[in-house]
């Protein structure tokens, strides 16, 4: 408790913070604010959280919003420019937008009564067709729409509805009422980020978030979970997330939610559709797919009867849909909705299709292809912006910005003129909307800032609508940076919906008796095990290559101090196998003639050129990380970053002058020990944090099978045609078992002990032996295809090995040996890859064509 | 006029194919006087599944899956249809271009050959404004949208060069303008764009075109092969007639149609995806007959000009 001397001077400073911040807030005229009301005056919501900030005062609010930023980083919430290969981290606005139960109120109604109508419009338009028939909708205004997906004409949606999973843009207009700016209803993007951004705004201001009383976005996703459920033709339904891969400009977002919904995240190459049903490929063979959430366009879903280019889809999806035997969200065809040319008739198809008018306004959009509205159009030019009636833009005449008229010299504006009353239905005009401001965080002060907001819908499983208490909002820096254009870089901000009353968390939580107790989490995809595989594969050649230079190193320092001429032949022996093994794994590019010891020690940890090297191996594994990126913890994704960023070897920056020295022997040592100790800290993670069900087995089964070849691999360069003591010294100190062979024999290295310990011994975690008892450990306990009780060819194998190794003696062992047992490991990946990696057998699109004439 | 069909398409595959599937549209229309007499599809080896439908556009597809390996594929079409067109009209009495566009945006129906679907870019046919720019030069204000769309074929016809050297299947359509040469599809891709880009609705039509082996007179380009032609809406009174801008002549009784669609990419008459690496082999053979006898003595005779 402070004394009350001290109370008065604090809450003086506190107002005065509100009142600088409120006196430099200065909206623009004509639009509306959401913090300032006409005359100036906050309001009363917004009053309540700038009074909770100014507790905090300036340096502490700057301290959690740059606590928000390294989470942001750290959970890796990024997105993708179209066609560029790096992430982007989603930037968050520091402060959320309000909006109070009642303005809420409106806003869910408005959307519940527009999923319903789009639900409605498309069951008619690729059902009976009433709408056409009667003239109350142009058939070219739909026939006009890429997304108007024929194939599904007549077709009858698994579970009733052709909408499942909708979303609004809307914005406030200068009178303070709210329009839809565009319908998304293809593959609506948004929902994870705006679950990514409630997680990190409820983290950075926690007392805030529940004193404001919040509306928590929890039981959204359980309605959404629970209608995609109720849309499947059997009960207990498998529900995959069907994704466009690790390209997808939004897959960060499609990884979170399919983790969070418990949804199995699936590519086209997992799904096989046969027999007009849907199955996903599985290590324990083909398993039937009940409802699909797809992440990818119509256009790309089915290469047999869309896009024959596609490698997106499966070919034969449209035959099951057609066949109900797959609930979708949303239906292939779903995405024809979000044609401006079909907005226009919406004011008019409400009161038709639902005996009401729209509770929110569209934007007011005029169709250029019915006469009357390409006369006012051309009439009126200079008040509206033209854009394309279907898709982004029309094909050189306008690209998805769209024009204003008013902007453009006569001659263009003839053109344009010209091109309208040519082909009228390939153009729409909208009216410029003032978008209303709310407050951003810059630079210490309060700002007002154009936003929009998109909000989400859901059928429930009682065939209603459920509206998420939030949003993803867009805050922009200028007026005309606009809601229009998702693509533009502009922040993002949590939406909070105040409740009047405090929430009651109790209702959050599934009701304890529905809870159905499982403790394998359904099926491994194929392609989900080869990349566990394939990472566990990379991570240990990872460390294998370390290994290698870390010796290498310690070897070069070493002859550096102790340098006589005779010892030089001897010294030399272990250094040229090192280097011989790096270049043989193609760890460096540089001639080993050529180049210095510690340079190719240097390129094999760094040079991200070379295709061996620590840092590609680690590239790769990551690579192969991202895309099973939803059953790997935040910790494990994190290391992973981490792993790549120290096998840049940097030098560290207070080393000055122009030209930086390359690092020295220590440096390198240096740098490889660091990245060795985050291999053991994801070691770890894997073994103590990674359920053990198939999806570990596969981690660990690549990183067994690796080790084994990896350890052969040693044993004939190092052990092989009369080694020297210090190469058999390498031996050991490679697979890290020094202190154990000190303390087993007294001698120096020998070669039996040496192989006994590097091949045979079952209690070295790095020894030949012990990775084969591991790998048919593993393999015994994966599931089979036939129920016959015979084993599989990989178990064949690996017992066979085990066995092998468990009987052999050290002295019989020599390279011809050794080379033979690590064929047969090497064959054992490649069968294993042959019984488990279903999806590999590559497809190829047979292109038909006849002769032409 | 009756024609018997047989085309065949084999696939060789240098490695052996785990399995295929594949949609063909390879059935004749029964439709717009041309009758399927008999029509039918077969494939080796046999597919485990093999399934009928008609798609959006009217169109007979077959879906076959073979999921046994195999090294070679071959389907084969062997069908009896009747041709037996009515005359086009006189081109002059065809209404204005511009009406037949104004009834074609205004359109009231989403069915099968309704106008508006034809109206827009297509997969393989996206508009171009220097074809539209073309196209103007035919389609004078008001003048019949007949007359003025055979002013068009014509003006292809001369235009460009049938060269089978020129492009192939992956050409872009704006390439094959600016070369002024191609196939068959790429005529009817062009002019498809030069039409739909007036506003005015035109469809991709595939098919056969019967060899005359007469003597002395230049052979048929297409006979022989498929060949593939286009459809143009003169307005609600007249519907779809059909031209063939690689010959310059208005479809009657030698042509026999398989399929009708936007582009090439809604009728291609083999479309598959099969599992196998490695390369494969195509080969084609078209043989279309007439048959003695009960042929119509004054089609026979018809002069056609190339």
């Amino acid at each position: 408790m402070f004394p009350d001397a001290a109370v008065a001077p604090l809450a003086e400073a506190k107002s005065r913070r509100i009142a600088s911040w409120l006196s430099d807030y200065r909206p623009a005229q004509g639009t509306f604010d959401e913090l300032m009301d006409e005359a100036g005056r906050p309001r009363p919501h917004w009053l309540s959280l700038l009074e909770a900030l100014a507790e905090f005062g300036e340096a502490e609010i700057d301290q959690r919003f740059a606590r928000a930023s390294r989470r942001i980083d750290e959970m890796g919430i990024t997105y993708r420019v179209h066609g560029e290969a790096r992430e982007r981290p989603a930037p968050l606005s520091r402060l959320p937008l309000l909006l109070t139960q009642t303005e809420w109120a409106k806003i869910e109604r408005g959307i519940c009564q527009r999923a319903e109508l789009l639900d409605l419009l498309l069951r008619d338009v690729y059902g009976e067709n009433r709408l056409v028939a009667q003239g109350a909708l142009p058939a070219a205004a739909v026939a006009g729409s890429p997304e108007y997906v024929r194939p599904m004409s007549g077709v009858k949606p698994a579970g009733g509805r052709w909408l499942r999973f909708y979303a609004a843009d809307i914005a406030r207009g200068p009178d303070g009422e709210w329009r839809v700016l565009g319908d998304r209803a293809q593959a609506p993007s948004g929902s994870g980020y705006a679950l990514e951004n409630r997680l990190i705004m409820a983290r950075t201001f926690p007392s805030l978030f529940r004193d404001m009383n919040v509306r928590r976005l929890a039981s959204f996703f359980r309605d959404f979970r629970a209608g995609l459920a109720s849309a499947a033709p059997r009960a207990d339904p498998r529900i995959c997330l069907l994704t466009p891969g690790v390209f997808s400009e939004t897959y960060a977002e499609q990884v979170s939610l399919a983790r969070y919904l418990g949804l199995l995240l699936v590519e086209g190459d997992d799904l096989m559709a046969s027999d007009g049903k849907l199955f996903v490929r599985t290590i324990a063979g083909l398993k039937r797919v009940d409802v699909l959430w797809r992440r990818v366009d119509a256009d790309w879903c089915d290469p047999l009867e869309m896009n024959a280019g596609s490698r997106l889809g499966a070919p034969g999806l449209f035959e099951a849909i057609r066949q109900s035997a797959i609930g979708m969200a949303n239906m292939p065809g779903a995405g024809l909705v979000e044609a401006r040319a079909l907005m226009s008739f919406l004011p008019s198809l409400a009161p038709r299709l639902l005996g009401e008018d729209l509770r929110i306004a569209n934007i007011e959009t005029l169709w250029c292809g019915k006469e009357d509205a390409q006369t006012r159009v051309l009439a009126e030019l200079d008040s509206r912006r033209v854009k394309g009636a279907f898709g982004p833009g029309v094909f050189g005449r306008i690209d998805s910005r769209g024009i204003h008229a008013a902007g453009l010299g006569e001659g263009e504006k003839k053109r344009l003129a010209a091109a309208i009353a040519e082909r009228g239905m390939d153009f729409v005009a909208q009216e410029q909307l003032a978008l209303a401001t709310t407050p951003a965080w810059v630079d210490g002060a309060l700002r007002p800032r154009p936003f929009s907001l998109r909000v989400f819908a859901t059928a429930t499983r009682d065939d209603d609508w459920s509206v998420m208490p939030g949003g993803y909002c867009r805050v922009y820096d200028r007026q005309d940076a606009q809601a229009l254009y998702p693509e533009t870089e502009a922040p993002s901000a949590d939406v909070w919906v105040l409740s009047d009353a405090p929430i009651d968390v109790s209702t959050l939580m599934p009701p304890a008796e529905n809870a159905h107790i499982v403790r394998v989490p359904g099926v491994l995809p194929s392609r989900a095990a080869d990349n566990l595989f394939w990472m566990g594969r990379y991570l240990e050649r990872t460390e294998a290559v370390l290994r290698l230079a870390r010796c290498l190193c310690n070897r070069l320092s070493d002859r550096q101090i102790h340098q006589t001429d005779d010892a030089r032949h001897d010294d030399r022996q272990p250094i040229d196998r090192l280097l011989r093994q790096l270049v043989a794994w193609g760890c460096v590019n540089e001639n080993p003639r050529e180049t210095s010891a510690a340079a190719l020690a240097l390129s094999a940890v760094s040079d991200a050129a070379a295709y061996g090297s620590a840092r590609a191996c680690a590239r790769e594994a990551r690579r192969t990380a991202s895309i099973v990126r939803e059953r790997l913890s935040q910790d494990m994704w994190q290391l992973l970053r981490r792993l790549e960023t120290r096998l840049q070897c940097t030098v560290d920056s207070d080393r000055s002058g122009p030209a930086l020295e390359p690092p020295s022997e220590p440096e390198i040592v240096d740098c490889a020990d660091r990245a060795l100790q985050t291999l053991a800290a994801l070691s770890g993670l894997m073994d103590e944090n990674f359920n053990r069900v198939a999806g570990w087995s596969f981690l660990d089964l690549g990183k067994r099978v690796e080790r084994a070849i990896n350890t052969c691999r040693f044993a004939r360069q190092f052990a092989d045609g009369r080694p020297t003591m210090e190469s058999l010294d390498v031996l050991i100190e490679l697979i890290d078992s020094q202190i154990t062979y000190r303390g087993r024999y007294l001698s120096g290295a020998a070669l039996a002990p040496v192989h006994d310990m590097v091949l045979l011994d079952p209690f070295n975690p790095r020894s030949v032996a012990f990775q084969a008892a591991r790998i048919d450990d593993h393999l015994a306990g994966l599931p089979t295809l036939l129920d016959d009780g015979m084993m599989e060819k990989p178990r064949r194998m690996s017992t066979l090995l085990r066995a092998e190794l468990g009987s052999q003696e050290a002295q019989t062992l020599d390279a011809t040996v050794i080379l033979v047992i690590e064929q047969r490991f090497l064959s054992l990946a490649e069968a294993i890859s042959e019984r488990y990696f279903l999806h590999r057998q590559s497809a190829m699109t047979a292109s038909k064509r006849a002769q032409f004439a | 006029m009756i024609y018997d069909i047989r085309h065949t398409t084999s696939y060789t595959y240098a490695a052996p194919v785990a399995s295929a599937r594949c949609l063909l549209r390879l059935l004749p229309r029964d439709d717009g006087g041309q009758r399927l007499l008999r029509g039918e599809v077969e494939l080796a080896p046999q597919p485990c599944r093999r399934k009928e439908r008609v798609d959006f556009f009217g169109n007979r597809v077959i879906a076959a899956s073979v999921d046994t390996p195999h090294n070679a594929l071959r389907i084969t079409l062997e069908a009896r249809v009747e041709v037996r067109r009515l005359q086009p009209p006189a081109a002059a009495l065809t209404p204005g271009w511009e009406t037949a566009q104004r009834a074609a945006a205004s359109f009231q129906s989403l069915a099968p050959q309704s106008p508006a679907h034809f109206l827009f870019p297509g997969r393989l046919t996206a508009l171009q404004p220097p074809v539209t720019a073309y196209a103007r030069e035919s389609f004078l204000a008001s003048r019949p949208v007949l007359e003025a769309a055979m002013e068009l074929m014509r003006r292809i016809h001369a235009d460009f060069k049938y060269d089978p050297e020129a492009t192939d299947i992956t050409t872009p359509l704006d390439e094959t303008f600016r070369r002024r040469s191609g196939v068959c599809q790429d005529f009817a891709h062009i002019m498809i764009v030069a039409l739909r880009g007036l506003g005015l609705p035109a469809a991709y039509v595939s098919g056969y075109l019967r060899t005359l082996p007469a003597p002395g007179r230049n052979r048929l380009e297409g006979a022989d092969a498929s060949h593939a032609w286009i459809s143009v809406w003169c307005g609600a009174a007249f519907g779809w007639l059909q031209l063939d801008p690689t010959n310059n002549m208005m479809v009657c009784d030698e042509h026999i149609v398989l399929a009708v669609g936007r582009d090439y990419a809604d009728v291609s008459p083999i479309d598959g995806v099969i599992l196998g690496a490695g390369k494969q082999k195509l080969d084609v053979s078209v043989d279309v007959k007439a048959i003695e006898g009960i042929s119509n003595p004054a089609n026979e005779l018809r002069q056609i000009n190339v």
